[in-house]
């Protein structure tokens, strides 16, 4: 490979200097251009910037070009491509001739579909998934040499246009085989049409080994699928609050911390007395999570329908607003052109004073039904977040019910551990214990005390995580239920104060008009 | 007729002279014109001409029925036994009701044979899908019979006659036509009968002039459903008005609509009785005849009848029928017995309740009685059902009918009408019909709407076409308006759908519609008034859905006054207003909704899409102005040259280099908006032209399967047929007789022997033989005129071949080249013929020996 060497020019960085020169030289032209000159260009209204054959090292100072859609950084003498994150917009990208050896950070670039690499050192085809849209990639004259390599572009769904010639993987026999094969919508290939008998043979030289391949995608990309799915029903069940109570989930985190459950689970007829519990335990808890769901859809329904009402009034009240200004609009002009022809000073001045008037009732009109709308969207807001904070209250309610059956079942439970526990530690006393028991149990049944507080400890930590879970299903849904309402405040104030400020701007603009006329007429 | 013209003349006359001296009345003083018109109206509707009816009473008694087959003219021994048992039910039915009008049941037919009036009915489905539905069939036969009245119109006729009959000469009364309609009707499987009743005058006449016109009729709207309110939509606004000055208001409202309500009632009342029919003494006695469809098969839902004059179905309550005597089909006979005293209200129709309806013949497929206790008890009814059975396998059942199968051609069909023409009056209504292809410009109907029930003052005029080449379907023409309306079919040029218009001047008022869907600029509708043009967009890329464009006058007329039109040529244009449906892809403050081009005033007005909840749009207003300023500069772009507001954004400058893009872009814009809207009226004298050419060519358009009219699959075939013959005719001259001649020098067959035979043969093959030496000599003589005119040709090149042009040569070459065409040819030909000539000459002789006329002779001697 060959590599420019500029030694008798130094090698520059990116500057706002060069830049504002690039996009002077490259802007509008002829009276376009002294307009443009006057004011000044304003980089972010660049759509187009050349920085070719300028001996560039180092791309930088790009940020502010944001809406630059075709960047031409060819013929330079870059090592890294860095320093293009913001220039979001891009669809044409060329850093031809430079000595890039590595591809990167180009992962923010999702516009892309013409991207040139051609002449440089890179040796792997990668860091790409991101460049989705990519229809023309040259990466002619580099180092890539190995035909694995390119099964990567099959990721390119639009990929048309390839250029890899002067590559060494190109001395390979099987290379254009290979690539009709493995990405059989490309068009063009290195300058020249893929025809069509080319694709049919190479299809089934490599049948098998493709098939595989695509088996493989579709497997993966199943396995994919199944999992959103998976993460949507969770995302949908933590919205509801009751995510993972479909199932014995909480029973089991109830026991994972409790280091002495194990330990009592061996004595005599506690597996049994476990059984049940779990049973009923997991039975409140699944309905708990039907109840949530089922609140979860009310909630729904209910914001559903206060946004249908707010929206729907706030386009009846817009229609209104909008024939309000055209029937406006309509006596502006005709009062314009009266105060226009108007030849007599106090013609004028009547016709004038006519007009004002005009835009004084206009704005009064405006602000009354503003003040109108704001009265009743503040009533029917008051409702809803009645209405909300009463389904919210419900939910908790019966969710409290729920998780106290819960913690009739602990308390039952205990109590029941308890008689087995001090039972087996008089018979242990008597030594009337028939069965086994490991030594690190038996350590227990030292005293009353010992198993006591074992069995306590053991209470207490399932206790705490019931308490956990329902004080988590509360904070949430009492967030949420706040959250809401502040939100729908907040936009409610926006909206009005938006309102406010468009409808001064607008009188504002009208006096302005006819002020500027009053100038022309003078 | 000659009559008509001549007083159509006169009436053409008249109108000249009227308008004469209208003119002059004009002329003296110019005093209200549309008075002067008005009077002439009256007096010319004074003028009236009447036509001498010419009624062709047709004679029934003088038909043919000489051809009509054997079971027309004689009854075969069933019928003739069925003839006694209806003989012997009638006594009975006589003895019964002794105050019942006389039965219908065997009158006799166009051979005065009496004959069953159930036989007469022939179930036929015939071979057009129209006639399988019940309401196409029915006015079918409406349309392709003439109504005769009933001879007496209190009794029902003495004869009915077969429906083949009454199809041949296409005419019949209420009996024929619901004999017709009945045997047609079961045929396509309806449950259908025969009814033999009473009804209004106005159904027994077939008097339509009360009944509104059932084309004129207009769909009545559907009103939206109102939606109840939601549970968070907002108040209304407190209404802070008097509630006891709304009530006084809404008082006097009502007062007046009250008011009002009574005249028209008074005024509506008073029409009513003007056009109330006079009561009719013969009220519920005259007679009529009219089929019965029963609901069941062929998923009726419910039973209806059918009027066969009008073809109208008619619920079985309806007013107009006022009782009924007796049904039939092809199966059997029911005798109404029911009492109609509230005419055909209160009636049943379930033919299986014998106490309702006496049947004639017993089990022969009758409808059954609904009586619900049957289905229950299924399985002991096993036993009753087998006696049933058998009794009804003794039971005499209906003969099968006599009448020939019902044959209608398509011929026949198309014409539809007789003579393919028919008239029906309704209230202030007169609608015409036509068989296609009988009017030359493809009128099928014309309905004509007046203002009065004496059908005097013109209201409007509908037709409608069929087959016409220009797509053209219907055409209104509006008597007050004086708006004529055509209206298009899919598939004329630059899919023109509707054309509106008041005369077929170029920029007067009218309005065309068009298919937008088949048109690249999706134009849907084009309204033109003298001064403006406004145009209706659908589905365009670019989101112009109305543009519309304002003329001023002509400045002067072009010195060169050709029909040339050019742009320069075209009518200033003042004004341009162009809207733009809202772009999804851009916000709604660079999204333009309206953009008007001053073009007089150099003015650009733009105004763009609300933004959401937004009550005012974004605006900018050009003024194009290349001043030079002070020093003498150009200026390019100022900021007072652009107003803008822009509705929520408060920083206001926008860079002048912005603007004055916008500005070029726009300036190019406005002229190709320009250039479009000449465009359109380029398009419009097109269309107006092209019209007119159709109208005036009034071409008619022939499927290609209609073998009768398409022209060129009849020059086709008459091309064969033309072909076949003349291949038949050189036949025949094949088989010339090549003795003929010979034998006229010798005096005929008769006197033939065996020496003249002889001769004859030998003068026969010597004058063949000179024939062909003849015609060897011919093309050897030719063949050397060739070769001498080509040595000449030579001789005269090589003489002056140093002084030729090329051109010379090219000639001579080229001659040279042909002349030894015709050399070669005339030389095969030549040889040719000699090697054929021998062989000529021995199949004649051969022909000859075999000649029936000489063989005998020459047999013995060869």
């Amino acid at each position: 490979m060959t590599s420019r060497l500029y030694d008798s020019i130094e090698p520059n960085v990116i500057d706002g200097e060069m830049l504002q020169k690039a996009v002077e030289e490259q802007g509008p032209k002829e009276e376009a251009g002294q307009l443009a000159k006057r004011e000044g260009i304003n980089f972010k209204d660049v759509k187009e910037l050349q920085l070719d054959f300028r001996n560039i090292l180092k791309i930088d100072n790009l940020w502010q070009f944001v809406n630059l859609t075709k960047l031409q950084l060819d013929n330079n003498i870059i090592e890294k491509i860095e320093a293009l994150e913001s220039l979001v917009h891009l669809v044409w990208l060329d850093l031809s001739f430079n000595n890039i050896e590595v591809i990167e950070g180009l992962s923010t670039l999702v516009n892309l579909k013409d991207l040139s690499l051609f002449n440089n050192r890179i040796s792997k085809i990668e860091n790409l998934d991101a460049l989705q849209q990519l229809q023309i990639f040259s990466i002619g004259n580099n180092n890539i040499g190995t035909l694995e390599n390119l099964v990567y572009l099959r990721k390119f769904k639009e990929l048309r246009t390839l250029n890899l010639a002067g590559n060494p993987v190109c001395d390979n026999e099987a290379y254009t085989m290979y690539i009709a094969a493995y990405l059989p919508d490309l068009v063009y290939l290195d300058f020249r049409m893929v025809e069509d008998s080319t694709k049919e043979i190479a299809f089934v030289k490599y049948q098998y080994a493709i098939e595989e391949m695509k088996q493989g995608e579709a497997v993966a990309l199943a396995k994919q699928e199944a999992e959103k799915a998976k993460q949507k029903e969770l995302d949908y069940h933590k919205a509801a609050y009751v995510e993972y109570l479909n199932g014995s989930f909480l029973f089991d985190s109830m026991y994972v911390e409790d280091p002495e459950a194990s330990k009592l689970e061996y004595l005599p007829g506690v597996p049994e007395l476990l059984e049940t519990y779990k049973s009923k335990f997991v039975t409140i808890c699944e309905n708990l999570f039907e109840y949530g769901l089922k609140q979860h859809e009310k909630r729904k329904a209910e914001v559903a329908l206060f946004y249908e009402c707010l929206n729907e009034a706030l386009e009846d009240n817009r229609e209104q607003g909008n024939q309000i200004m055209a029937d406006f609009e309509e006596k502006r002009l005709l009062a314009l052109d009266a105060i226009q022809t108007a030849s007599e000073t106090e013609v004028l001045e009547a016709r004038l004073q006519e007009y004002n008037d005009g835009i004084t009732k206009l704005s009064e009109t405006l602000m009354t039904m503003e003040m109108q709308l704001v009265d009743q969207l503040e009533e029917v807001i008051k409702d809803f977040e009645r209405n909300i904070s009463d389904l919210v209250s419900i939910f908790i309610e019966n969710e409290q019910g729920l998780m106290a059956q819960c913690r009739d079942l602990e308390n039952h439970h205990h109590e029941k551990l308890l008689e087995i526990a001090i039972n087996t530690l008089e018979k242990i006393v008597k030594s009337e214990l028939e069965e086994e028991i490991p030594d690190d149990v038996r350590m227990l049944f030292v005293d009353k005390d010992t198993i006591v507080n074992a069995v306590n400890a053991s209470h207490d930590i399932h206790l705490l995580k019931i308490d956990n879970r329902e004080d988590e299903i509360i904070t949430k849904a009492n967030s949420w239920a706040s959250a809401l309402i502040e939100k729908v405040h907040k936009s409610e104030i926006t909206r009005n104060r938006n309102r406010v400020k468009e409808i001064n701007q607008f009188i504002d603009h009208l006096h302005n008009e006819l002020e500027t006329m009053d100038i022309m007429e003078a | 007729m000659e009559g008509k013209e001549e007083t159509e003349q006169k009436m053409l006359e008249i109108l000249d002279e009227e308008e004469e001296e209208a003119e002059e009345e004009e002329e003296l003083s110019s005093f209200n014109l549309s008075s002067e018109v008005h009077d002439l109206e009256d007096r010319l509707s004074q003028i009236q001409v009447h036509i001498p009816e010419f009624v062709y009473e047709f004679d029934w008694s003088s038909i043919d029925t000489s051809n009509l087959p054997e079971s027309y003219r004689t009854n075969s021994p069933k019928e003739q036994l069925l003839l006694q048992v209806a003989d012997n039910f009638w006594r009975q039915y006589a003895h019964l009701c002794p105050d019942r009008e006389p039965l219908f049941l065997h009158p006799v037919n166009e051979c005065n044979v009496e004959k069953f009036v159930s036989t007469t009915v022939r179930p036929t489905l015939l071979p057009y899908s129209e006639l399988y539905d019940w309401d196409s069939c029915a006015h079918f036969v409406s349309d392709y019979l003439t109504m005769e009245p009933l001879p007496s119109p209190i009794a029902p006729p003495s004869y009915l006659y077969s429906p083949t009959t009454i199809l041949r000469y296409q005419r019949g009364n209420c009996f024929d036509f619901s004999n017709l309609l009945c045997s047609l009707l079961i045929g396509a499987g309806y449950d259908a009968y025969c009814v033999n009743g009473y009804a209004t005058r106005e159904i027994c006449m077939m008097d339509e002039t009360r009944e509104a016109c059932p084309l004129s009729q207009r769909a009545e709207e559907v009103e939206a459903v109102k939606e109840k309110p939601k549970k968070y939509a907002v108040k209304p606004l407190r209404d802070l008005r008097s509630k006891f000055e709304l009530q006084q208001e809404a008082k006097e409202v009502a007062k007046e609509q009250a008011a009002e309500e009574k005249k028209r009632k008074e005024e509506e009342e008073k029409t009513a009785e003007a056009e109330k029919p006079k009561p009719d003494p013969l009220y519920g006695l005259r007679v009529h005849a009219w089929v019965l469809v029963l609901s069941g098969k062929r998923e009726v839902p419910e039973s209806f009848y059918i009027d066969p004059f009008t073809g109208k179905n008619y619920d079985t309550k309806d007013d107009h029928f006022l009782g009924i005597e007796s049904v039939w089909n092809h199966r059997n006979y029911w005798v109404n017995m029911q009492d109609c005293w509230n005419a055909c209200k209160d009636l049943e129709f379930d033919l299986g309740d014998p106490v309702r309806w006496e049947f004639m013949l017993l089990g022969t497929d009758k409808p059954l009685l609904s009586l619900p206790e049957i289905e229950e008890e299924e399985e002991g009814e096993d036993e009753i059902e087998d006696l049933m059975k058998e009794e009804e396998s003794k039971a005499f059942d209906m003969p099968a009918s006599w009448v020939e199968p019902i044959r209608i051609t398509p011929k026949e069909f198309e014409m539809r009408c007789p003579q393919g023409k028919k008239e029906i009056l309704y209230r202030n209504a007169k609608l015409e019909k036509w068989a296609p292809y009988l009017n030359n410009n493809g009128l099928i109907s014309r309905l004509t709407l007046y203002e009065d029930p004496d059908c005097k003052r013109l209201l409007e005029v509908k037709e409608w076409f069929k087959n016409r080449e220009d797509m053209m379907e219907r055409r209104e023409l509006n008597k007050q308006t004086e708006v004529t309306t055509e209206y298009f079919a899919p598939g004329h040029v630059q899919g023109l759908k509707v054309h509106a218009y008041k005369t077929m001047e170029p920029e007067t008022e009218r309005t065309m519609e068009f298919y937008s869907e088949t048109r690249v600029d999706g134009l849907q509708k084009r309204v033109e008034t003298p001064t403006d043009m406004a145009e209706y967009f659908e589905g365009r890329s670019d989101f112009l859905w109305y543009r519309h464009a304002e003329f001023g006058k002509r400045a002067k007329k072009p010195p060169n006054n050709t029909q040339v039109n050019t742009e320069s040529n075209a009518r200033p244009i003042l004004k341009i207003t162009e809207r733009f449906r809202r772009n999804p892809k851009k916000p709604a403050d660079e999204d333009v909704a309206e953009r008007i081009f001053l073009i007089l005033k150099e003015r650009i007005l733009l105004t763009y899409h609300y933004k959401m909840n937004y009550i005012t749009a974004s605006k900018r207003e050009f003024n194009k102005r290349s001043d030079v300023d002070t020093t003498g500069n150009k200026i390019i772009m100022t900021q007072d040259m652009c107003l803008s507001y822009q509705a929520g954004l408060t920083e206001k400058d926008e860079k002048l280099f912005h603007l004055y893009e916008m500005m070029l872009r726009l300036m190019e814009e406005e002229k190709l908006s320009r250039h479009q809207v000449w465009e359109s009226e380029m398009e419009v004298l097109d269309i107006l032209r092209i019209r007119e050419e159709e109208v005036a060519a009034n071409k008619l358009t022939v499927a290609i399967y209609d073998t009768e009219r398409n022209e060129k699959s009849r020059e086709q075939r008459e091309l064969m047929e033309r072909l076949m013959q003349e291949e038949r005719q050189r036949q025949v001259e094949q088989d010339l007789d090549y003795l003929a001649p010979f034998l006229i020098q010798m005096g005929g067959v008769e006197k033939m022997t065996k020496w003249l035979a002889l001769r004859l043969k030998e003068d026969c093959l010597n004058d063949f033989k000179h024939r062909l030496v003849d015609k060897a000599n011919l093309i050897q003589a030719r063949f050397e005129k060739e070769t001498q005119e080509l040595q000449k040709k030579q001789q005269w090149y090589q003489q002056n071949q140093l002084n030729m042009t090329l051109e010379d040569e090219d000639a001579y070459l080229s001659f040279c080249s042909e002349a030894m065409f015709r050399i070669r040819i005339l030389e095969n030909r030549l040889n040719r013929h000699k090697e054929r000539a021998p062989q000529k000459y021995v199949a004649l002789e051969e022909k000859l020996c075999k000649d029936p006329r000489l063989a005998e002779y020459i047999k013995f001697y060869a």
